[in-house]
């Protein structure tokens, strides 16, 4: 199928992407200042152990070799290791990836299933009362600081109302589902336990609700735009002609037309969310991908923030890809080549 | 009396001012009437076919005056159900560019048994997603098809049952439009309004959808309203003529004897205006002047200032209509009783 084979190609052309991503973050990590193997050594640490310790990682080879290695390395499936805390990357990951893909997939459904309605219904009725109530409340959302945010709905849903918790990904009394996929909420469907499920989605509400604020209001605003500008199609009014009740215009004929808007953005937005989880996770002390990408950045921990970086890039070329695929299923118009 | 429009006045009212779009037009067509209005581009006459299925947008428009009348019924004061209902269920209207007025996302089956369901039935029989599964449903929309793949015959497009399944761009500008007409008509509608059908398509094209909707008239006894700046469209399928002028409809004639005996002078003009096989007739003659600014427009006739009869009358008072003619009427002081 010219699918299979579209995909196929742009798998591939992942590959140098990421050879290009890695050597840049490799170069820029390496070229700042600092002292990385004195920080992991400690200050006590003589002569001889820095040494000893950077012989272990390789770190007294020229960088050119290092990257050799680190790469060599990357395509047996070996992602490093902490310098600081001697853990393997990939192991890290395995847990910290679920928990921020967790929470980012709770903010962008938050942002879709309300900011589509919500800007559907702001072109309908343009310049009408819903469309300024909409309006304004889009507005306040993306002009408050998320920081703020997150500290006010901590203080009201949190503390006042006492309906969530607001921090942690799961009760830290109990032993959370066996993880399969590690987002704790799926793993609580799979074992069909209702009650761990409860726990582990009122732990992500907060968070993602927070994280979700920036991202309603560009969905709800590019949802607002493509409606208007489908609303203003000629064939919108020669559907109208033929009689065709205008619920089943708006419901049928524009949405599908605004399709491509909206999942462009929302894939968008996901990719944002993703890279920008960092403040939230360090608000709600939330153990994600960021909160590990901020601690390793401080220690000038090489081999995480590589392996970051990397996943970062597989999950954008990925998000990409799907976009890609999802726009020929939309638009009968485009093709795949 | 099919159709009645009397004394309409349109009005658009935006940020730079009223603009007075339509001013006292009158239109009547009878069953069976192929009637063409014609006129320069902003001459209003879009906006009188548009007025017919309550399409005007609303606001900037505001109408002001008149009354449209269809079969008796009063169309302005129609509710929006009402609206689409009679759309549905008596008008079937076509436009200029077949290209964006087909959905581009859905193939032609979907949008063409739409037509058909939603003009033939009543909007709430219509079985939507929800209860699609039901026997009852899949026979009223296999029901549907079946009249869809007969209307794409109809309108004379080849291998209806199969090309059904394409999407628009996979078809030519030709077949679209006929596709269009085969929505327009899937309802059987009493008038179908030809908002400029051929001005996007080219010569040969053009031609093909004239002898279609010809066809038409004489298969289903059709009344047809085509809307053209074109002249020669006209008079290859109209019975009947009016031309508009600046808002108003300013002379109505059986075609032959419009172009054989124009009274008004803008007709007068705009005929020694267009181009003939005969080369003797030397060069080409326009009329002087342009089109008047309609937020700002003449006084009395809004022709007077490029008239080359102009009197004193017609600077102060709009010119009724007056006969000159068996069903020969125009709208000019020239013709009132004791000139």
């Amino acid at each position: 199928m010219i699918l299979r084979v579209y995909l196929l190609r742009r798998l591939v052309l992942v590959i140098p992407l990421l050879l290009g991503l890695s050597l840049l973050t490799f170069t820029v990590s390496r070229i700042l200042p600092g002292d990385p193997v004195g920080l992991a050594a400690g200050p006590q640490a003589t002569q001889e152990i820095r040494e000893a310790l950077a012989r272990q990682f390789g770190l007294d080879q020229p960088l050119p070799v290092q990257y050799l290695n680190y790469i060599g390395g990357l395509f047996q499936g070996d992602w490093g290791q902490s310098l600081y805390s001697r853990r393997l990357v990939l192991d890290d990951l395995r847990v910290f990836f679920p928990a921020t893909l967790e929470l980012t997939i709770a903010a962008v459904l938050i942002a879709t299933v309300v900011g589509v309605p919500a800007g559907f219904l702001s072109a309908v009725y343009r310049d009408k009362l819903p469309d300024q109530v909409v309006r304004i409340i889009a507005l306040f959302f993306v002009s408050f600081p998320a920081f703020w945010l997150a500290m006010i709905f901590q203080s009201i849903l949190g503390v006042t109302l006492d309906w969530f918790p607001i921090s942690k990904r799961f009760d830290v009394l109990l032993a959370p589902p066996p993880a399969v996929t590690g987002m704790i909420t799926v793993d609580a469907l799979l074992k069909l336990d209702f009650n761990a499920f409860g726990i582990a989605l009122s732990h992500l509400a907060t968070p993602a609700l927070v994280l979700s604020f920036g991202s309603l209001a560009s969905v709800t605003r590019i949802t607002r735009a493509a409606v208007l500008e489908a609303l203003d199609r000629d064939s919108v009014r020669m559907e109208r002609a033929l009689g065709i009740p205008y619920r089943v215009i708006l419901t049928k004929y524009v949405l599908r037309g605004t399709l491509i808007a909206i999942l462009t953005i929302v894939a968008l937005e996901f990719g944002w969310l993703m890279a920008g989880a960092v403040l939230v996770e360090t608000i709600f002390d939330f153990p994600g991908l960021g909160l590990y990408a901020v601690e390793s950045s401080l220690r000038l921990d090489f081999e995480p923030i590589m392996g970051i970086t990397i996943l970062y890039g597989i999950v954008f070329s990925l998000i990409n890809i799907a976009t890609d695929v999802a726009y020929g299923i939309i638009d009968p118009r485009i093709r795949y080549g | 009396m099919l159709l009645d429009i009397q004394n309409l006045h349109l009005e658009f009212r935006t940020f730079d001012g009223t603009s007075k779009v339509l001013a006292g037009v009158d239109l009547q067509m009878q069953r069976g009437d192929v009637v063409g209005l014609v006129g320069e581009t902003g001459c209003g006459k879009s906006m009188t076919a548009l007025a017919i299925p309550g399409l005007i947008p609303m606001p900037p428009g505001v109408i002001t005056e008149g009354r449209v009348l269809f079969d008796g019924e009063d169309v302005l004061a129609k509710s929006p159900s009402e609206l689409q209902r009679f759309r549905a269920r008596r008008l079937g209207m076509i436009f200029q560019d077949p290209t964006t007025n087909l959905n581009p996302v859905y193939n032609i089956r979907e949008q063409l048994v739409d037509a058909v369901l939603y003009q033939r039935m009543d909007q709430q029989s219509v079985p939507g997603r929800w209860r699609g599964w039901l026997p009852s449903a899949k026979q009223i929309r296999h029901d549907a098809f079946q009249r869809a793949v007969e209307l794409m015959a109809l309108v004379g497009i080849p291998d209806g049952d199969r090309r059904i399944e394409e999407y628009p761009h996979q078809f030519s500008g030709g077949m679209r439009q006929r596709v269009l007409i085969a929505m327009a008509l899937a309802g059987e509608p009493d008038l179908l309004i030809a908002d400029e059908p051929t001005t996007a398509l080219d010569v040969t094209i053009q031609a093909q959808i004239l002898r279609l909707i010809d066809g038409l008239v004489k298969k289903l006894g059709l009344s047809v309203l085509i809307i053209t700046h074109n002249l020669g469209v006209v008079a290859q399928t109209c019975q009947t003529v009016a031309v508009m002028y600046a808002g108003r409809v300013i002379e109505t004639a059986p075609v032959r004897e419009l172009f054989r005996n124009p009274r008004h002078p803008y007709t007068q003009g705009l005929l020694k205006a267009v181009p003939t096989a005969n080369v003797r007739r030397g060069e080409l003659e326009g009329i002087p002047g342009t089109i008047p600014n309609l937020t700002q427009p003449p006084e009395g006739c809004r022709f007077h200032p490029r008239c080359p009869h102009v009197m004193d009358v017609c600077k102060a008072v709009v010119p009724p209509g007056y006969r000159v003619g068996a069903e020969h009427t125009a709208y000019c002081h020239l013709y009132a009783e004791g000139q």
